[in-house]
C-alpha cells in the first residue's frame, strides 16, 4: 500500500507514453519445415535419378521419426547393428522435431509424453535406458512442472482444462456420468496404451458411429461437456468428435490409469527423446535421404534413395502408411488411413503480455476457439526468472475435410497464417502484439492419422500390422493414431519381427 | 516580427495546457479515479477560459501592459502549481479546494491571453489573417504540449519540475513581450526588472524542486523512504524510522535492523558452529550481506559464495553507505565472491563443494520462487555438501504458516537429508523457522563466535524445542509437477489475516 502512489504515477506515465510511442513491434517469420514438396514429387511420380551405387545391408528403416528410431534403438540394443535409417528431412524426428533460438529450445509439434502406464513396457524400458525412470521413481525435473493447465473462458482463467467454472446441475450429472462409463470402459482392461495389447472384437461396435453420436446416445449433450470432448479430440486426433471414432473417444480417457502428476515434457517437446535416440543410433541414421521406389522380390528388397540403391532383406517402413503405395511397387491404393492437416507456430516473446493473468503455466486453452492455445517452452526452466519465452502454437485444422484444410495451408501465405494467429491469441491477451517479435510457421498436410469412424476395427490397417512379406510397417498410423506410444511400440515390434525373421 | 509574434502565441498555448494537464495527472495520481479528475479539470479549465476571454472586453487601455502582466502571473501561478499542490496534499486537508482555484485562476489569466493579444496586434494585420494564425499556432502549441508532456516532461522532468520549466517559459513570454510591444509600453524598464526577478524565482524553484517532492512524500509515506528502485527483478524499498531502517522486496518485509540480528544469528551460528572446520561457504539468496556478516565470525571459512539473482541489490549493499554499516561491509571481503545467477540453474550446474550451505530466499509466493523449496532444488543443493557438511534453510514462520513450515521440512528430508528444525523470536517477523538439513547427525555446537546479541549455549537447545501450537504436521513434499506449498502457503496467511 505505501508505494501505491508512487507506483499509479509511474504507471500512469507509462501509460501516457505508451499512447504516444508504443506501437506494435514488427513481426518477421516464415514457413519453416515445408515437407510437401518432396511429397508432392512422389505423388506425382516425379523421375528420379538412377542409382549409381549399391550397397548391401539387411535391414533398411525407411523414415527417422519416433517409429523409426525406436526400431533403430531396439535393433542396437539387441545388438544388430548392420542396418541404416533413411530420413527424408535434413533433420530426424518426424512429428518429434524442434527448433531452438538464443532463448531456448522448443518444439516443433509433439510436445509430451503421458506418464506411461504399467503395460507400456517398452516406453518405460525407453525412460529407463534415458535415465528418466529410477528405481521406479519419475525424474521430478522432467515432470511437468506445476502450474500445468489452464483455460479461458467466460473472461477469466481457471486452473486445469477440464471445464470446472459455470457449469449447471445438467453438466454436473453429465461430467460425473461420463466418468463413470470411462471407468467401467477402462475396469474391462480393452482400452489400452499401446493400443494393439486390450483390442477386443467386442468393442467393435464402438468403432461403427461417431464419438459424437455415442455421446448424443448416452444422453450427454451439454454444451460445455461436448466442447471438452471436442477439444480431447482435436488435441490427440487433429478431427472434430463428428469425425471420430466413438471407439477412440474412449481410448483417449480409458487407456490411461489415473496418473502420476505429470506429464513428461522437456523444452524442445518430445524431441529430447529424439536427440537422446540419436545420441545412442546417430551412425546409422541418414539424414536427406528421400526414399523414392522400393522394388519387393522374393528374395530381396530393393530400396533406392537418391543415387544409391540399398540391397535389404526387410525394410522397415516406418514413415506414414499413406506414402506407402507411391513407392513400393504392386501396393494398392489405402482406403481406409486419413490424416489430419495441421499448423504448428513458434512465437518468439520480448516479454510477457501485461494481460498474461496469473503464474507462468504450460499448455495455455482458450474455450470457443478453433485453436489448441500455446504451451510454454520456457517452462520447464530451473530459472526462477524469465522475461524473453517462445510460446508453441497449436491448430489442428479440424474443420472441414481434410482435402480443403490441406489446400488451404498451401494456398494462404505466411502473413495471412500469422494473422490468424495473433488474433486467436489477441481475444485472450489483447497486447500481444507488443510482445510477439518472430512467428514462425510449420504446416502438416498428413500431420497425423485420423481415426474416423471405421478406421480401429479396419481390415486394411489391420492386416497391414501384420504383414508377411519384406516389408515391415511400423508408423503409428498402424494403431489408427498418432500417439508417441503408439509409434514407439509398432518402431520396437517390428525391430523385434525383422530380427526373428533374420533368424537373429 | 510576424513569426516572432505568432511563436509566442505557441508558446503561451502550450503552457496553458501543460498547467491543465500537471493539474490533471497530480489530482488522479494523488486521489485515483483519473477519469473524474480529468474530466471535472479540463471542465472547470474551460470554463474559466471562457469567463478570462469575457472578462477581456472590459479592459479598455494599456492592452500591451496587462498582457504582460498576465503572463508574469500566469507564470507565477502555474510555475508554482504543482508545488503547492503537492505540499497542500502532504500538509493540509484543502487539496481539492486548492487545485480548482488554481485551475479556474489559470483558465481565467489564459482566457485572457489571446483576445488580448488580436486585439494588440490587430492594427498590423487584416482581421482574418489574424484570426487565422493566432488560432493555428495556438492549437499547434496545444498539440506541442501534449506530446511534450508524456514523452519528455513526466519522465525526465516530473510534475513540480514542468510546472516550473513552464513558468519560466511564460516568464519569458513576458520579459520578450517587453521587446515586441516595446512602443506601446510605457515602462518598459520597470516591467523588465520584475520579470527578471521572477525569472530568478522559479529557477531557483525549478533546481530545489527535489526538495520540495521529497518533503511532500515524507509526510504522505510512514517511514522515510531512503532508496527506492525497480530493477529487472524486483521492486527495491529502504525505510527509515529513527534508527530503524527496514528493507522490503516487492512489498515483503525482509528485515528491521533493530532485530535482524537474531534472525542472521539464527540462520547461521546453529549450523556453522556445528562443522568442526568448516573452510567454504555456499550463501543462496542474502543479497543484503547480513548473513555473510555472521559467516565473516569464523576465522576459519576461506572463501564464502554468494548467488544471489539481483545485481542492483549486491551492488546496493556493497556501496550505500548506510547498508555497508549495518553488513559490516561484509561484501567487501577478499573471501566473499558474488555471483548474480538465478540460483536453481547456478547449483545444477555448479560443481564445488561446501561445507555450509545457506539458503536464504524469499517466501514461497508464487510458482516460481516456489521452485526454489523443492525435493529437485534441495537434492541439487545437496550435491554440493562436502562430508561433514550441512545446509540451512530459510523456511518461513511455523507460526503463522505452519503447514508450510512443515511441508518445506518434509521436503528436505524427502530429498534424502536428515532434518532439524528449528526457531526463533524476531519481533518484526513474529516466529520465524529454519531447517538445517544434513548427509549425517547433527549435534549442537559446543563453543560459538565471541559478541553475539543472540544466540548462545544455553538458550540454542530451546530453540530446537517446538511448543504445541507449532509442533510438527504431516505434510506432503513440494515438487516441481505438484507445488504443494505454495497453495499451502497461500492458505496459511489467508487464515490468519481473517
Amino acid at each position: 500500500m505505501k508505494s501505491s502512489r508512487r507506483e499509479f504515477l509511474q504507471s500512469a506515465s507509462a501509460a501516457l507514453i505508451g499512447l504516444s510511442v508504443k506501437g506494435d513491434r514488427p513481426i518477421a517469420g516464415s514457413f519453416v519445415n515445408d515437407a510437401f514438396p518432396q511429397g508432392h514429387r512422389l505423388r506425382d511420380y516425379a523421375s528420379f535419378p538412377a542409382a549409381k551405387q549399391t550397397v548391401k545391408v539387411p535391414i533398411v528403416i525407411i523414415g527417422g521419426g519416433i517409429a523409426g528410431l525406436s526400431a533403430a534403438w531396439r535393433l542396437q540394443k539387441k545388438g544388430f547393428t548392420d542396418f541404416v535409417l533413411l530420413e527424408m528431412n535434413d533433420q530426424a524426428g518426424g512429428n518429434s522435431r524442434w527448433g531452438e533460438n538464443e532463448i531456448t529450445a522448443y518444439p516443433w509439434a509433439a510436445h509430451y509424453v503421458p506418464v506411461p502406464g504399467p503395460k507400456a513396457v517398452y516406453v518405460r524400458e525407453l525412460f529407463e535406458d534415458l535415465e528418466e525412470l529410477k528405481n521406479g521413481h519419475w525424474e521430478e525435473r522432467y515432470l511437468c512442472f506445476a502450474p500445468q493447465e489452464r483455460l479461458f473462458l467466460y473472461g477469466r482463467w481457471q486452473e486445469g482444462i477440464e471445464p470446472a467454472i459455470g457449469l449447471n446441475e445438467k453438466d454436473r450429472e453429465q461430467f460425473r456420468r461420463l466418468e463413470d462409463k470411462i471407468h467401467s470402459f477402462r475396469a474391462t482392461g480393452k482400452f489400452t496404451v499401446p493400443m494393439e495389447l486390450g483390442l477386443s472384437e467386442s468393442t467393435a461396435p464402438l468403432d461403427q458411429m461417431s464419438f459424437a453420436d455415442w455421446l448424443l446416445e448416452q444422453r450427454m449433450d451439454s454444451r460445455i461437456l461436448n466442447w471438452y470432448m471436442n477439444y480431447c479430440c482435436r488435441d490427440d486426433y487433429g478431427a472434430t468428435i463428428e469425425e471420430t471414432s466413438a471407439w477412440a473417444g474412449i481410448q483417449y480417457f480409458a487407456s490411461r490409469e489415473p496418473e502420476e502428476k505429470g506429464p513428461l515434457t522437456w523444452p524442445e517437446g518430445n524431441g529430447w527423446i529424439v536427440r537422446r535416440l540419436l545420441e545412442r543410433v546417430q551412425k546409422f541414421v541418414r539424414t536427406s535421404e528421400m526414399v523414392h521406389r522400393v522394388l519387393p522380390s522374393k528374395t530381396d528388397v530393393r530400396v533406392f534413395s537418391g543415387e544409391t540403391e540399398y540391397r535389404a532383406q526387410f525394410v522397415i517402413f516406418a514413415a506414414p502408411t499413406f506414402l506407402a503405395p507411391y513407392l513400393v511397387q504392386d501396393l494398392p491404393r489405402l482406403n481406409d488411413f486419413e490424416y489430419s492437416p495441421w499448423l504448428t507456430a513458434n512465437l518468439t516473446l520480448e516479454h510477457l503480455p501485461d494481460s498474461y493473468g496469473g503464474d507462468p503455466t504450460w499448455d495455455n486453452v482458450f474455450m470457443e476457439s478453433p485453436t489448441l492455445g500455446y504451451v510454454d517452452a520456457t517452462h520447464q526452466s530451473l530459472r526462477t526468472h524469465v522475461d524473453r519465452t517462445v510460446w508453441t502454437f497449436y491448430w489442428a485444422l479440424a474443420e472441414g475435410t481434410p482435402a480443403q484444410s490441406r489446400q488451404q495451408l498451401l494456398d494462404r501465405d505466411w502473413n495471412y497464417w500469422k494473422e490468424a494467429i495473433l488474433r486467436d491469441l489477441e481475444r485472450v491477451h489483447s497486447d500481444i502484439r507488443q510482445c510477439v517479435s518472430r512467428v514462425d510457421i510449420m504446416r502438416m498436410g498428413h500431420a497425423m492419422a485420423r481415426p474416423k469412424v471405421g478406421a480401429i476395427f479396419s481390415s486394411e490397417r489391420r492386416a497391414l500390422t501384420k504383414s508377411q512379406g519384406r516389408i515391415l510397417f511400423a508408423n503409428s498410423d498402424l494403431s489408427g493414431f498418432s500417439i508417441f506410444e503408439e509409434a514407439q511400440y509398432r518402431g520396437v515390434v517390428s525391430a523385434d519381427r525383422a530380427l526373428g525373421l533374420l533368424g537373429r | 516580427m510576424g513569426i516572432l509574434l505568432f511563436i509566442t502565441v505557441l508558446l503561451i498555448a502550450a503552457c496553458g495546457l501543460i498547467y491543465e494537464l500537471i493539474a490533471g495527472t497530480l489530482a488522479s495520481y494523488l486521489l485515483g479515479d483519473s477519469v473524474l479528475q480529468f474530466s471535472t479539470i479540463i471542465g472547470c479549465y474551460l470554463f474559466a477560459m471562457g469567463i478570462g476571454s469575457a472578462l477581456s472586453r472590459y479592459i479598455d487601455r494599456g492592452l500591451a501592459y496587462r498582457f504582460v502582466w498576465i503572463e508574469l502571473l500566469l507564470g507565477v501561478i502555474g510555475g508554482f502549481s504543482s508545488a503547492l499542490l503537492f505540499l497542500a496534499f502532504a500538509y493540509t486537508q484543502g487539496f481539492q479546494l486548492l487545485m480548482y482555484a488554481l485551475v479556474v485562476m489559470i483558465g481565467v489569466l489564459v482566457g485572457l491571453e489571446i483576445p488580448l493579444l488580436m486585439r494588440i496586434i490587430r492594427g498590423r494585420y487584416h482581421f482574418r489573417d489574424v484570426v487565422a494564425h493566432v488560432l493555428t499556432f495556438d492549437y499547434l502549441g496545444a498539440l506541442g504540449a501534449s506530446l511534450l508532456f508524456p514523452i519528455l516532461l513526466v519522465p525526465y522532468l516530473g510534475l513540480v519540475r514542468s510546472a516550473m520549466l513552464f513558468g519560466i517559459v511564460n516568464v519569458a513570454v513576458a520579459l520578450w513581450s517587453t521587446f515586441l510591444f516595446a512602443q506601446q509600453l510605457a515602462k518598459a524598464n520597470a516591467l523588465r526588472l520584475v520579470c527578471l526577478v521572477t525569472l530568478c524565482g522559479l529557477g531557483i524553484g525549478f533546481a530545489e524542486a527535489k526538495h520540495i517532492t521529497i518533503a511532500a512524500e515524507d509526510n504522505i509515506y510512514a517511514d522515510e523512504i531512503i532508496f527506492a528502485r525497480d530493477t529487472r527483478y524486483q521492486h527495491i524499498v529502504l525505510t527509515r524510522f529513527k534508527d530503524d531502517i527496514r528493507l522490503f522486496l516487492n512489498s515483503h518485509l525482509q528485515f528491521s535492523s533493530r532485530d535482524e540480528y537474531r534472525y542472521h544469528e539464527a540462520l547461521i551460528h546453529p549450523g556453522l558452529s556445528a562443522i568442526p572446520a568448516p573452510r567454504r561457504v555456499l550463501v543462496l539468496g542474502g543479497g543484503d550481506g547480513l548473513a555473510v556478516r555472521e559467516i565473516l565470525k569464523y576465522p576459519q571459512v576461506e572463501s564464502i559464495t554468494l548467488v544471489d539473482l539481483d545485481p542492483e541489490m549486491t551492488r546496493l549493499f556493497s556501496t550505500h553507505p548506510m547498508l555497508t554499516g549495518l553488513n559490516q561491509k561484509s561484501f567487501l571481503s577478499p573471501k566473499v565472491r558474488i555471483i548474480n545467477a538465478d540460483a536453481f540453474p547456478w547449483v545444477d550446474s555448479n560443481t564445488d563443494s561446501f561445507d555450509f550451505i545457506v539458503v536464504d530466499f524469499p517466501d514461497p509466493t508464487n510458482y516460481s520462487l516456489g521452485k526454489l523449496y523443492t525435493t529437485a532444488f534441495y537434492k541439487a543443493a545437496a550435491r554440493h555438501l562436502s562430508a561433514q557438511g550441512l545446509m540451512v534453510v530459510q523456511s518461513t514462520s511455523p507460526m503463522f504458516a505452519r503447514d508450510s513450515y512443515w511441508c518445506i521440512a518434509e521436503t528436505i528430508k524427502q530429498a534424502g537429508l536428515r532434518t532439524y528444525p528449528y526457531h526463533v523470536y524476531v519481533p518484526s517477523f513474529g516466529e520465524w523457522g529454519f531447517v538445517i538439513g544434513s548427509n549425517r547427525d547433527y549435534e549442537m555446537p559446543s563453543t560459538l563466535p565471541a559478541g553475539l546479541r543472540f544466540v548462545d549455549l544455553k538458550n540454542l537447545p530451546t530453540l530446537f524445542q517446538f511448543p504445541p501450537d507449532m509442533a510438527p504436521l504431516p505434510m506432503p513434499p513440494n515438487r516441481l509437477n505438484d507445488q504443494v506449498l505454495v497453495r499451502l502457503y497461500d492458505q496459511d496467511w489467508k487464515d490468519i489475516s481473517h
